[in-house]
């Protein structure tokens, strides 16, 4: 497993992250490693983090490829985990929406797999002011013992 | 580690190995790999038995090269199996996909089938 998860970028919460990053390609890897660092420290078990980060990587792929077609910008990953068990993770660009791309580099299939593997998933898209998606997950069910 | 390595199989077979985890990231290097795969005219395998992740934007690079073979009429396999991750198997079941890659669970499997159908 590579682990690429810059700590000094990290602001910690209770249990959880907030990460503002360029919108490169290379800046998905590490919102899924801090993802997934923070599930291991809370005993998730491997095949709900496998699922949450595939989630979470088609969420922040679609605000770095789509957002910006032109031209580069920020992108914000955060994630926040309750003593209850429920990880609402929230990603948000200002760019110009994930409205289709005639190159887009996808399939297409990012959105559903969102919605198959999230228990619940809602999509702003505020006038101006780029997407927010937010997925909430439940892993206190999924908690290894 | 990440990485994607090129070998040459007997008889003749261009086998790409793509190990660890995948995406937009690393997509573009998959997508030249497998290009200059394709162009050496040589039956191609890509070894996914050792990959834990990977996500749309790389599994489009993988049907795209099933698609150019096809169109080449260069053998292809793609070897998925118990040791492929979690991860890859579920992004292929939530999309349905998984025949769109000529999948056999071995790589000898995988060598042979692509090798027989150039």
């Amino acid at each position: 497993m590579t682990g690429r998860v810059s700590e000094t970028a990290m602001t910690p919460l209770s249990s959880g992250f907030e990460l503002e990053l360029a919108a490169e390609t290379d800046n998905v890897p590490l919102v899924r490693h801090a993802l997934r660092g923070l599930l291991e420290a809370s005993g998730v078990g491997e095949e709900r983090i496998s699922d949450i980060t595939l989630a979470v990587t088609e969420a922040c792929a679609n605000a770095v490829l789509h957002a910006y077609p032109h031209a580069g910008g920020q992108f914000e990953a955060s994630a926040a985990l309750s003593a209850a068990g429920e990880l609402v993770v929230t990603v948000r660009d200002h760019g110009s929406g994930m409205a289709p791309r005639v190159d887009s580099p996808g399939l297409g299939v990012g959105l559903p797999v969102m919605a198959a593997i999230a228990d619940a998933l809602e999509i702003d898209t505020p006038d101006g002011a780029g997407t927010i998606v937010r997925m909430t997950f439940d892993v206190a069910t999924a908690t290894a013992p | 580690m990440s990485g994607i390595v090129v070998e040459r199989a007997e008889p003749g077979v261009e086998v790409v190995v793509v190990t660890g985890e995948h995406d937009l990231s690393t997509a573009p290097e998959l997508e030249r790999r497998l290009e200059a795969a394709l162009d050496s005219g040589q039956p191609v395998v890509i070894d996914l038995l050792g990959t834990t992740f990977i996500d749309s934007t790389v599994l489009r690079v993988l049907i795209c090269a099933r698609e150019q073979a096809g169109e080449r009429s260069v053998g292809f396999r793609c070897a998925l199996g118990e040791t492929t991750g979690h991860g890859v198997r579920r992004l292929l079941e939530l999309t349905g996909m998984e025949d769109r890659l000529s999948a056999v669970p071995t790589r000898a499997d995988a060598i042979a089938g692509a090798a027989a159908q150039a």
